[in-house]
């Protein structure tokens, strides 16, 4: 178990390296971004004093030595617009993104999961029709265009929830979700859950032909107790590496949702700061963003591993 | 029996006052949608529109620009002006107080021209045009420039926010972009970074009877559909930058009251010869004016944009000082454009490259195309590059786009002589790519004539230069639309898409 923990570890490291290396050099193609810092009647010479100021004039290798050297202390240096750390900005935010990201991933499961057994164990039936029926919406509809239309119906003419922006209500110190995150969190499930829903559905159409369901029922077991006991414990094995997959989908993945939605998160952050070409930010919130999901997939790998001895010696 | 009277007067006279202090009293919260989120709180470092827009509410200058474009004092009470134009003299109000209770003084504007002019500070050009700003006396300053300048007190009025200097040396420059302090209607409460700006009204504000509100919330909304969305349900009561397509949607509705005005922003193709345009036919003037007459701006303006713009007939808008009201744009004229070509040695046409931004404007990149089509009509052959508008502006600025490029231009002080020097002033303007002789002895001569009615003239006389040596291809002035709650009462933006909100109001 060490060693494939281990060898996980390295792989996630790699991959880390990876991704500061394409972030960086992919922002260094698009030239450097203090001619749109200063106002356009700027005269060449103001924009070189900066560039120099902010050190745009090196070496790229430098740069980029520099920046690694930097982000390996955590320090991911200033946003060029906002003039405050880039990490700051990022733990702002964070709470924001964390917030809508989970309770999408709630909505997900919570409707995703049930149907897909529904679904999978009553093959053909209405059940069945209803988990491929969502499964498919999940997949298939664009989810900016869902927002908008989710704004229209239920902010606009119903009335029932804001149509943009995020409250929170305070309890004992913790900023609690209100009715604001639902329409977002909806919109940036819906995908998730229609993924759950047909995953949970093959999963259990998969596992209810394998031998040891036949054994269980020729035991005399009731269905109920062979679903719970067999069928959706075997399926809970992939599922969960599916979840922390999803997660990291989330989290990195709304930044349409929280654009349309002004909600105050990571992805909202991360469309200003490419739009304005804020080099530190774009890239404290790739990485970042990357640390995340590379952690969770990790977690899902230890977890899977734990939960199967084949997957930890490589069988 | 005396002392009863006395009372009975001071119980008359206080309820003969509370209607006047009931009316005067800051009422309500208004909401206004920002389509970006401000950088900043702090004028020299606010980088563009929303984040000027929001800073003004809690700064004053030392003199504003009233709605007709003079110059009416602020801080300053009064002021004179030197001879030869190069130093102004201001008095400065003894009853102003900063935010946090410091008084504002001739040292705050030493300080406040000190800081702007710092290297990091994004508007930086705009401070370092005084040479000097002088403590005479405790209300006092004078400030010195290099030679005269026409503009200098519309680019006090536009850029020069006085901040505390006792405050900002307690808690540095990020403990003020943290919490900003000024002398302005409005005194910050609260920046929830992404989310919400909040002010409240100053109370001791020195204008009495201002700001009309208690409460002054800006909510950053990027996307304009949710901005509609937000006016619609009364969530906010205040929208800017709504597309032509949205505005006609919010036509009818109860609640909202739609706003349209002329911005003062041009949106042009620009020729080059100082780099990529070097002998290319584009370097005829006969050539540049026939490529004006091939584009039909009209027919532009009203199947790409709705028909809400104007068509331009130069670098001056009629909002600015020295319009000429007798220069109208070239109009559609093909044939005499293909004269025009074949008289300047191009009876065949031409290729030339022609790059424009993706995403910066509205409708720009289709706006582009149909300019390569209506060149194509008259024989030259464009070739156009979209590019990323970051890459773009970049290019833009080392002067390296193709010898045709689109861009547009805005413009702040109601003047056109920084747009004028910005995209015509050579190797000294980092955006220009247009190098003319007689171009700059205007412009140095329009930017050192003091009086107003002499730098008319010289603004029609450059009118009717860029006429004939076109450097552009003129296009058109875009409408802005806005959006507002009816309760909103005595909202006004300006052409440069900027307000004051001190004295707007909600029922």
């Amino acid at each position: 178990m060490q060693r494939y923990i281990l060898s996980r570890l390295i792989q996630s490291f790699i991959m880390l390296v990876g991704v500061l290396f394409i972030v960086f050099f992919m922002l260094q193609l698009t030239g450097d971004p203090v001619a749109l810092m200063v106002s356009r009647s700027a005269s060449p010479e103001q924009i070189e004093e900066l560039r120099e100021e902010l050190g745009f004039n090196r070496p790229v290798l430098v740069q980029f030595a520099d920046f690694v050297g930097n982000a390996v202390k955590g320090d991911f240096g200033m946003s060029l617009r906002h003039n405050q750390p880039a990490m700051e900005l990022i733990l702002e935010r964070m709470p924001a993104t964390v917030e809508l990201a989970s309770i999408a991933l709630l909505f997900a499961m919570v409707i995703g999961i049930p149907l897909g057994l529904l679904g999978g164990a009553n093959p053909g039936s209405i059940w069945d029709m209803l988990a491929r029926g969502a499964g498919l919406i999940g997949q298939t509809i664009p989810n900016f265009w869902l927002a908008l239309i989710l704004i229209m119906i239920f902010a606009v003419n119903l009335g029932w929830f804001p149509s943009f922006g995020r409250e929170t209500y305070q309890f004992m110190g913790l900023a609690l979700p209100t009715k604001s995150v639902i329409l977002p969190a909806f919109a940036l499930g819906l995908f998730t859950m229609g993924q759950l829903v047909r995953f949970t559905r093959s999963a259990v159409l998969e596992i209810k032909n394998e031998d040891f369901v036949r054994t269980a029922y020729s035991k005399g077991l009731a269905d109920r107790r062979v679903y719970i006991k067999h069928i959706l414990r075997n399926a809970a094995i992939p599922l969960i590496s599916i979840l922390g997959v999803q997660f990291g989908y989330l989290l990195s993945g709304s930044i349409y949702i929280e654009t349309i939605f002004s909600w105050p998160g990571l992805g909202n952050l991360l469309a200003e700061s490419i739009g304005n070409r804020d080099f530190a930010l774009v890239q404290a919130i790739a990485f970042f963003t990357s640390l995340v999901v590379v952690s969770l997939n990790l977690t899902a790998d230890i977890a899977y591993g734990m939960a199967d001895p084949r997957i930890r010696y490589g069988e | 029996m005396k002392k009863l009277k006395i009372t009975s007067i001071v119980f008359m006279l206080a309820l003969l006052s509370l209607p006047c202090a009931l009316s005067a009293a800051p009422q309500g919260t208004l909401r206004v949608a920002l389509s970006a989120m401000p950088n900043a709180i702090d004028l020299p470092m606010s980088s563009e529109r929303n984040a000027h827009n929001v800073s003004w509410q809690i700064y004053d200058p030392l003199v504003w620009t009233n709605e007709s474009g003079k110059s009416v004092p602020a801080l300053a009470e009064s002021w004179t002006v030197s001879d030869d134009g190069t130093a102004y003299t201001f008095k400065l109000r003894k009853d102003v107080v900063f935010h946090n209770g410091e008084p504002f003084n001739a040292d705050a504007v030493v300080f406040s021209w000190k800081r702007g002019t710092g290297t990091k500070m994004q508007w930086k050009d705009k401070w370092t045009m005084a040479e000097s700003v002088e403590k005479i006396d405790e209300y006092t300053v004078k400030i010195s420039t290099k030679g005269p300048n026409p503009l200098m007190l519309r680019m006090l009025s536009e850029y020069w926010a006085m901040v505390p200097p006792k405050y900002h040396a307690e808690v540095g420059e990020n403990g003020f972009q943290k919490h900003p302090v000024g002398t302005g209607p409005f005194v910050f409460k609260k920046w929830k970074k992404g989310d919400r700006i909040i002010f409240e009204a100053n109370p001791k504000y020195w204008q009495t009877g201002l700001p009309k509100v208690k409460t002054l919330i800006f909510r950053p909304i990027p996307e304009s559909a949710t901005r509609v969305a937000a006016i619609k349900t009364g969530e906010i009561d205040i929208v800017t930058r709504l597309s032509a397509e949205e505005a006609a949607s919010l036509k009818g509705a109860s609640n909202v009251r739609l706003i349209t005005y002329h911005a003062d922003r041009v949106y042009y193709i620009a020729f080059n010869n100082m780099t990529s345009g070097k002998g290319k036919p584009t370097e005829n003037p006969l050539v540049r004016q026939a490529m004006n007459y091939a584009v039909d701006v009209d027919a532009i303006i009203k199947a790409l944009l709705n028909g809400h713009g104007k068509p331009i007939a130069g670098f001056i808008t009629s909002e600015n000082w020295g319009f000429d009201k007798n220069n109208k744009p070239f109009g559609y004229d093909p044939e005499k454009a293909k004269k025009l070509l074949a008289e300047a040695g191009f009876p065949n046409g031409f290729e030339i490259d022609f790059a424009a931004p993706i995403g910066a404007y509205t409708n720009f990149e289709q706006v582009c195309e149909a300019i390569q089509g209506y060149l194509e009509a008259v024989g030259i052959k464009a070739n156009l590059d979209l590019m990323e508008s970051g890459k773009y502006w970049n290019m833009e600025s080392k002067k390296e786009l193709p010898p045709l490029f689109g861009d547009s231009w805005s413009e702040a002080t109601g003047e056109s002589l920084p747009r004028l020097k910005g995209a015509l002033g050579g190797k000294k303007a980092s955006y220009s790519a247009w190098s003319d002789p007689k171009i700059d002895a205007l412009l140095e001569k329009i930017g050192t004539t003091i009086d107003d009615d002499a730098r008319a003239k010289l603004y029609v006389e450059i009118q009717a230069y860029m006429k004939e040596n076109p450097p552009f291809i003129y296009l058109y002035q875009p409408a802005t639309f806005e959006a507002a709650n009816p309760k909103v009462k005595n909202y006004k933006p300006r052409a440069a898409e900027n307000y004051y909100l001190k004295g707007t109001s909600i029922e």
